[in-house]
């Protein structure tokens, strides 16, 4: 079988249970792949390949035998370097915690994906503690875009962004508190999903906010993305924010139904008056809604709060939960954080408890208001990213795009919300389109963007990497 | 936010080092915590969360067995 690399989770899943593939064969072309490319993408902080590959030759030996682990046996995996692996140091990308001690247990979401039969391969580049970057001040470099190395890959789950859409690994865990899974997967082409607040254990994760953090699949295709949200939904009774969901786990049943029936609201104010788009970006937009209204959607125009609100309420109780978490380090520690954790971390400080206590109450009405009109639309189309990715280098460009965004208002709601590909900008960088959904409601999610990624074949698009 | 009352937040918040090391940082993420709190305060909802007590927090406490 050639190009493995390019193989979907699911494709790679189904060979392998069939035996017409070999997980061995497979992490082996990956990790052949990782020691050519990683290189000059710097997705991995750490590629365990010896401890892969004996994992791949159990998998091996345990469909020999006629055990099939789960669904994702066999298939390899990533995981961003906030989230524990037994055995492996969780750096958090940081130097405070450079010469860290190795984690004891599994996060509850990789121990989901080991269960399934996923091989880890190892841990992957972030944003100093999902906040912090592309930084150049830290102790490893920051990870690259594939589509051009000189692009930022957005963060703050950057190295899943990059691996996924280089081909290095089919699918990796990101994690997103003001829109970390979805801005990499909307810079580097690739499909990732925030679900439902508490849908998925953040146990054995490094927080950043307790009451925003979302751990989320990033994949190259729906199909993958579905199939490994399923794995990792659940309920965790040691997680205090985990639910279990009352629509049940397999996420692939409904993909191909399409969206005749559905009504979707297009949330045009996001990015034609609050924060106006690159007109590709607009463009984009608009032929993604055409699309759908042409295979059959009723999509209509809604008005949610201005995203400025939405960033502001994000801002402060982010700010806030993370300064609880960081302030003896950044008393102590300062010179051991980057430049820009150590100032995005530190505002907190600067907020009181009235601040928070009014952003949360205000969080409230927000989600009030996303509920009202989601209770007129099945889904919600909006901008992920203002702008094509910029160039890493461009401290300037990095610092005005990272507002740039409509993914806050869904860490504020805990809704649903999928970033997915919705073509290439002239200079052939992606532009990307946003769906959101009702709480629990990911299938229909799914479904929709499963409609406009059949109907633009945006999974077919591969980053022009030498190799 | 005058850079007299950084400094004394930044001192009461325990910051005495960062100050010292870092004065840029601590300016800009004071600037960056004035930005967010003026506009959560300035534009709280309709009608105005903070005029109007029935808005509870979220996440509202749950009771668990």
């Amino acid at each position: 079988m050639s190009d493995l690399h390019w193989l979907t989770a699911s494709a790679a899943a189904v060979a392998i249970a069939k035996r017409e593939m070999s997980p061995v064969d497979l992490t082996k072309a990956l990790l052949d792949r990782i020691e050519r490319l990683n290189p000059r993408l710097n997705a991995f902080i750490l590629v365990d390949a010896e401890k892969a590959l004996k994992e791949a030759r159990a998998a091996e030996a345990e469909m020999a035998q006629g055990r099939l682990r789960g669904p994702l046996h066999g298939v390899p995996v990533a995981i961003k370097d906030i989230i524990d692996v037994s055995g492996l140091p969780t750096t958090c990308h940081s130097k405070i915690f450079e010469i860290a001690v190795a984690a004891i247990a599994d996060a509850e979401c990789v121990a989901r994906l080991r269960a399934a039969g996923a091989i880890i391969l190892g841990k992957l580049s972030t944003h100093e503690f999902a906040i912090g970057g592309p930084s150049f001040d830290l102790p490893w470099p920051p990870a690259r875009n594939p589509w051009n190395v000189d692009h930022h890959p957005g963060g703050s789950s950057s190295g899943s962004g990059s691996g996924v859409a280089a081909g290095l690994f089919p699918m990796a865990l990101g994690t997103d508190t003001g829109g970390s899974v979805r801005n990499p997967a909307s810079a580097c082409a690739i499909v990732g999903t925030k679900p439902t607040y508490g849908l998925v254990s953040r146990r054995g994760v490094f927080p950043l906010a307790f009451t925003l953090d979302h751990v989320g699949p990033m994949t190259r295709t729906v199909e993958d993305n579905a199939l490994m949200l399923g794995v990792l939904a659940g309920h965790d009774p040691l997680d205090p924010a985990s639910v279990p969901s009352p629509s049940g786990s397999d996420y692939t049943k409904s993909l191909e139904v399409g969206v005749r029936d559905l009504r979707i609201g297009f949330v045009r104010r996001f990015h034609e008056t609050d924060v106006p788009a690159d007109p590709e970006v607009v463009a984009a937009l608009d032929r993604v809604a055409l699309t759908l209204r042409s295979e059959g959607a009723d999509v209509v125009d809604v008005t949610l709060p201005a995203l400025e609100d939405f960033a502001a309420v994000n801002r402060v109780i982010l700010q806030s939960e993370a300064w609880s978490i960081h302030s003896e380090w950044l008393k102590n520690r300062p010179g051991d954080y980057g430049r820009l954790a150590r100032r995005r971390l530190m505002s907190g400080a600067f907020m009181d408890a009235g601040d928070y206590v009014l952003a949360s109450r205000v969080r409230s009405q927000m989600i009030a208001d996303v509920e009202a009109v989601l209770r007129q639309v099945d889904i919600l189309l909006c901008a992920s990213s203002m702008d094509p990715p910029c160039r890493i280098d461009d401290s300037e460009a990095i610092e005005r795009t990272y507002m740039r965004q409509a993914r806050t208002p869904f860490n504020v709601t805990g809704h649903p919300a999928l970033a997915m590909p919705a073509g290439l900008s002239r200079d052939g960088l992606p532009l990307s389109v946003q769906f959101v959904g009702r709480y629990f409601d990911e299938a229909t999610l799914f479904r929709v963007a499963r409609s406009w990624e059949r109907a633009a074949g945006t999974d077919a698009l591969h980053p022009p990497l030498a190799g | 936010m005058d850079g007299k009352t950084i400094e004394a937040i930044a001192r009461r918040a325990g910051l005495q080092k960062t100050l010292e090391a870092f004065p840029d940082d601590v300016a800009a993420a004071a600037a960056s915590a004035e930005k967010a709190t003026e506009r959560v305060r300035t534009s709280s909802g309709t009608p105005p969360a903070s005029l109007e007590p029935s808005i509870e927090p979220w996440p509202p406490m749950v009771v668990r067995r």
